[in-house]
């Protein structure tokens, strides 16, 4: 018991009083003005579907995983998503291991309803057999550093795990058509989930006093806080849902105030989100390229052929081709094709069949001179 | 285990737990005082947190390494937080691990008539008197001659917590550049504890904000590093 009350944070009588003194003259503590958000960084991992989102101190992980099970009865159609929140004891001294606390599941409901009642995931795209197997597609937060405003950071890393996500292929075969033939990310390129728009969460902290008004608290400004409502938008500016869990009563004029803030901070973020995945989505397409070593061809040319799933029109698939035909890591030196090659070399594939988008050829073995 | 012949190799140097650094049979007729970080077993004193070894004229021996866990030490001042008031005891938090106990009566001119109220939540400057492993630390609010001396509760101003390192340079002598910098253009009450505690207080809210980012910026800057981001810091606030 005395290393229980040893080890738990404690706010001082001082803290609290100038905490809200200061915002009173509209000065926080960390120097930031009072509807600014802490510098958010988002990163991704090696595999699809996880990502790490920094806001300020506050550090979360996402994970997507997908699988195939039975559809529930009444919607026969439709995939499944459901949230899973893990609150590590690293990131705070009073998150504790075991069943989780009452902010862990309100977390988790909100980034749930976020994304579940505002349809942002195509839940009918996630079927693969009507009735009998259906995707569920399963979002695991890590919450490893506890800074203020959990809802907000692990609701970004949630969309941007899902955004980069991508689920194995799978085609109907065998007789009847009944087989599912799920497809490995070798022979098939996985594919994205389809997310009509990005319901982003902001938090709001409410003060004693009638019009202070906070976005995006920090620990000690949630330790002092009355009140706090987070609501979802999203860039479109439709309100997707508001959580004002207990508090001090707040005035209308204030709650239209905050869904007015809102919508400014939502396209703002979402335009981040973007750009980091699109980051990710061009690396992610440069690493694909594959690379032959020389001794492989008969005829003793070597071709190279990009694989590339983006959607992305075919300027920059010869951007890349350029650039990784002048990469020094080329097989030999008979490789560097002139700048004039456009990259329409085909390539020897060892094992398996290849399709390339770009031009739609499904043939497995393409072989041939490589234009130099 | 060999003693070292002479202990000036070791000051200023990182040592590590195990490390013989006196030998106190060639030191007859000295007092020595341990600090932090050592032990002294029969005739030597040897190391048990590693760390860098100082040495204070004339006497004074310790270990110095910077982390965010306290552990208490004799005649340390911290800044600690009232948790609960009990009838012959305050009990204190002081970031170490265990609680620490702050006798009633330990306040000058201090008796039974006249106990001090604190409320629960009130940051204090006080001095550790007793600090053996394993027991809870004991603190008084007045230096070892009964003087209040500066002791006691802090009212106002904004507290914030930081590793034992910085705490320690803030404290150093000559003055660490950026209380130096931060002091030449404004003013302000500040009150650090080695147990990584800083309390800040000044007229206005935004010169408390300023100095208390100033200080936690500036950990691991070196000393032009840290006049250099004072400067930017003072410049963007006029």
């Amino acid at each position: 018991m005395d290393t229980r009350l040893a080890n738990t944070w404690r706010l001082t009588v001082n803290e609290k009083r100038f905490i809200e003194t200061a915002l009173s003259s509209g000065i926080r503590i960390d120097g930031r003005n009072p509807f600014e958000y802490r510098k958010l960084s988002i990163k991704f991992g090696r595999e699809d579907g996880s990502s790490e989102v920094q806001l300020g101190q506050t550090h979360i992980m996402g994970f997507v995983t997908g699988q195939l099970v039975q559809p529930y009865r009444d919607r026969p159609n439709e995939g499944t998503l459901s949230i899973f929140t893990e609150f590590s004891p690293m990131a705070d001294p009073s998150f504790e291991t075991g069943r989780p606390s009452e902010s862990a599941v309100e977390l988790g409901r909100i980034v749930d309803r976020g994304l579940r009642e505002s349809r942002a995931v195509d839940t009918e795209s996630l079927c693969v057999l009507a009735g009998k197997l259906v995707w569920a597609i399963r979002i695991d937060l890590h919450i490893l550093d506890n800074g203020g405003n959990l809802v907000d950071a692990a609701n970004i890393a949630a969309l941007a795990s899902l955004l980069t996500f991508r689920r194995p292929e799978c085609s109907l075969g065998g007789e009847d058509d009944l087989e599912v033939i799920v497809h490995p990310p070798e022979e098939r390129e996985p594919l994205p989930l389809i997310i009509h728009h990005l319901p982003i969460a902001v938090t709001f902290g409410f003060f004693s006093s009638e019009s202070l008004l906070v976005i995006d608290p920090t620990h000690h400004e949630e330790a002092v806080m009355v009140g706090k409502m987070t609501a979802t938008l999203n860039a479109n500016g439709d309100v997707c849902a508001i959580q004002k869990p207990g508090g001090e009563g707040v005035l209308q004029s204030v709650i239209m105030q905050c869904l007015r803030l809102a919508s400014r901070m939502a396209s703002d973020i979402t335009k981040k989100i973007k750009d980091a995945v699109e980051t990710y989505n061009t690396e992610r397409a440069l690493r694909k390229i594959k690379r032959h070593p020389t001794s492989i061809t008969l005829d003793g040319s070597v071709n190279l052929k990009e694989k590339l799933n983006e959607p992305s029109g075919h300027n920059v698939v010869n951007e890349l081709s350029r650039k990784h035909l002048e990469k020094p890591r080329l097989a030999s030196a008979e490789n560097a094709s002139s700048p004039g090659n456009n990259g329409e070399g085909e390539s020897k594939s060892s094992n398996f069949g290849r399709s390339s988008r770009r031009d739609g050829a499904t043939s497995n073995f393409v072989g041939g001179a490589a234009s130099w | 285990m060999e003693a070292k012949p002479s202990t000036a190799n070791l000051v200023d140097k990182i040592v590590v737990p195990g490390d013989v650094v006196l030998d106190l049979s060639s030191m007859t007729n000295q007092t020595i005082k341990l600090g932090g970080g050592l032990r002294q077993e029969c005739d030597s004193v040897s190391v048990i947190k590693a760390g860098k070894l100082r040495f204070s004229k004339p006497n004074k021996y310790w270990v110095e390494s910077s982390q965010k866990r306290y552990v208490p030490c004799v005649e340390d001042t911290v800044l600690g937080i009232v948790v609960d008031c009990k009838a012959d005891n305050f009990f204190v938090d002081i970031r170490g691990p265990t609680i620490a106990f702050l006798p009633v009566l330990a306040f000058e001119g201090g008796t039974r008539r006249n106990i001090p109220k604190f409320e629960i939540g009130s940051l204090l400057y006080v001095r550790v008197v007793k600090a053996n492993p394993g027991m809870n630390p004991e603190l008084s609010c007045t230096d070892a001659s009964g003087k209040a001396a500066e002791f006691g509760l802090l009212k106002d101003g904004y507290m914030f917590e930081t590793s034992t390192g910085l705490s320690r340079m803030l404290l150093s002598s000559p003055t660490c550049p950026v209380l130096e910098e931060l002091g030449k253009q404004l003013s302000f009450e500040i009150a650090v504890g080695l147990n990584g505690r800083v309390w800040v207080n000044a007229e206005s809210p935004s010169t408390v904000v300023l100095v208390s980012n100033a200080i936690m910026n500036s950990e691991s800057l070196s000393a032009v590093q840290q006049k250099i981001m004072v400067d930017k810091l003072l410049q963007r606030i006029k």
